[in-house]
């Protein structure tokens, strides 16, 4: 593709919006009510972490890479793929990201929450937004909510309330799990634009919220390290 | 490994029995304009069907139907080309489902691409693509985008010389690689060029459309309306009365009416999810086709807006 420049996001776009809302209802509709279930059980598991709850704690970071590994099996490889080819690849991605999921929640040390204020507020705020307000974003675009996007079930949910989640606690090499999310919010972001979806805000600020949260917490540690 | 699923698609939707629409009538249905390829002197419907996005539901049974459906009123209305490619997702497989609801008919012409990078899988995809279709053989092997078109080319014409295929051609889109496609016309044996044109996209006047007509090549043309776009941003502006005596009754015919009178064009192939827009479409190919004064005035007139 040596005239690369001439291309835009809506070159790359194969299928019509249309298409992809059936998708995801159809999808929904094989699988309700288990969007329930995971959200109302990452949900208990989180707050339960929180609570320093030993078991929700051991548990945290398998369920995750669980809702990864499902999320890449069952939409992006059998469904998602049949419209999109690029599907195939970002299911590949996201096996990757259950298995680094599922590897460092061996770590001991990764249920502590962070010490920095603004990492840790930031975190539960990505992290709920994307398990419980996510999935009522077509209500935004007058859409039905047969065509929720929910956590476990769906990607951008999915890579939402992981980015929070990482960002909220503290553990050794937990950066290694923040580059397939936010590639995805990139990707999800540039394909909802190309539809003229204006859910395509909403991977793109969580990718610019990620970035501003680890800044800042950074800064108040050189600061804090410097007193 | 992509479309590894396709198969199991493809086997799901040809499993699905359902009622036949009924297979089109043989027998040319009058009106839609044909342009001879020159290669052969066969003629062809100057108005044809592409199946970019429109085509790619994946496996949605309630979209495949309106697919078929939309062939389906394709062939009746006297239609012949069919264009797709290995890189338009399940379009390939809903083409194939199309045809098999429509018993195949017979005045099919199939026109497809080959689309990989690596030489030496281009016969392997031709055949996926081939099975995926249905057919026996394509009519027409296009080299997509001009991906790796030096080791393609000679394939297609060994498969041509062996009755594998009937015509080969090359293709690009939005006024890409026009130089690289120049020379390949003057320099390969080609049946059919593929380019974008239409009423604001007008590059391929300059160069291509005329050698095509010199060296006897069929131009199919895509994008007629900038993937809808042109008739959106159209579709508020008054369309003019003197249009009337082509035919035309809407922006969509308008705009092919256009194209398709440029006496270089063989077959625009314009692509739709509605049946009604097949049928506009079709129309657009008979009635009047304008002539040069009209085509100035068409121009000016949307230039003006």
């Amino acid at each position: 593709m040596s005239d690369w420049w001439t291309y835009t996001p809506a070159d790359f776009l194969m299928f019509s919006p249309r298409v992809y809302l059936r998708l995801v209802e159809r999808y929904n509709q094989d699988f309700w009510p288990l969007q329930l279930v995971l959200v109302t059980g990452t949900l208990a598991i989180m707050v339960l972490a929180a609570m320093h709850v030993r078991y929700a704690r051991i548990a945290l970071l398998p369920v995750f890479a669980a809702a990864w590994a499902f999320c890449a099996w069952q939409f992006l490889w059998l469904r998602y793929a049949t419209i999109n080819w690029g599907a195939t690849y970002a299911a590949m991605a996201f096996f990757l990201q259950a298995g680094l999921l599922a590897l460092l929640s061996l770590r001991a040390s990764n249920d502590v929450l962070s010490v920095s204020r603004w990492r840790r507020y930031g975190g539960m705020f990505l992290a709920l937004f994307g398990l419980l307000v996510h999935p009522f974003l077509p209500l935004l675009a007058t859409r039905s909510l047969a065509a929720a996007e929910t956590f476990g079930l769906m990607p951008d949910p999915t890579a939402i309330t992981t980015l929070g989640a990482v960002l909220a606690i503290r553990g050794k090499r937990l950066w290694l799990l923040l580059p397939v999310p936010l590639l995805w919010c990139a990707f999800s972001g540039l394909t909802l634009l190309a539809m003229e979806d204006r859910g395509a805000a909403v991977p793109a600020a969580s990718i610019v919220l990620v970035a501003a949260f680890l800044l800042i917490s950074a800064r108040s540690r050189a600061r804090s390290a410097r007193h | 490994m992509r479309f590894t699923r396709r198969s199991v698609l493809q086997g799901f939707a040809l499993g699905v029995s359902l009622p036949l629409i009924g297979q089109p009538a043989p027998a040319e249905v009058a009106g839609v304009t044909r342009r001879a390829i020159p290669s052969s002197g066969e003629e062809i419907p100057v108005i044809g069907l592409g199946t970019w996005i429109t085509f790619n539901v994946g496996d949605d049974p309630v979209l495949q139907d309106e697919c078929a459906a939309v062939m389906a009123a394709f062939f009746e209305g006297g239609g012949r080309m069919i264009d797709s490619s290995p890189m338009y997702g399940s379009s390939q497989p809903t083409i194939g489902y199309g045809l098999q609801k429509l018993k195949y008919p017979d005045r099919l012409f199939s026109a497809e691409k080959v689309w990989i990078s690596d030489p030496t899988s281009g016969a392997e995809q031709i055949e996926a693509s081939r099975a995926y279709w249905g057919v026996k053989r394509f009519d027409l092997m296009q080299v997509h985008n001009l991906v790796s078109w030096e080791e393609h080319l000679p394939m297609l014409f060994d498969m041509k010389a062996k009755a594998q295929l009937r015509y080969v051609g090359i293709t690009t889109s939005e006024g890409r690689r026009h130089q690289e496609i120049t020379r390949i016309m003057e320099s390969q044996p080609i049946d059919f060029v593929q380019v974008t044109y239409n009423i604001l996209d007008r590059e391929a006047e300059e160069r291509i459309l005329p050698l095509a007509q010199e060296k006897g090549i069929a131009v199919i043309v895509n994008r007629p309306f900038r993937q809808g776009s042109l008739i959106r941003q159209l579709d508020d502006e008054p369309l003019p009365e003197w249009i009337a005596e082509t035919g035309a009754r809407s922006w969509a015919q308008f705009l092919l009416k256009f194209i398709v009178s440029h006496p270089a064009v063989t077959c625009a192939i314009p692509a739709t999810t509605r049946v009604d827009h097949v049928r506009e479409n079709l129309e657009a190919g008979g009635g009047v086709l304008p002539d040069e004064a009209i085509r100035r005035r068409m121009l000016d007139y949307v230039e003006a807006l």
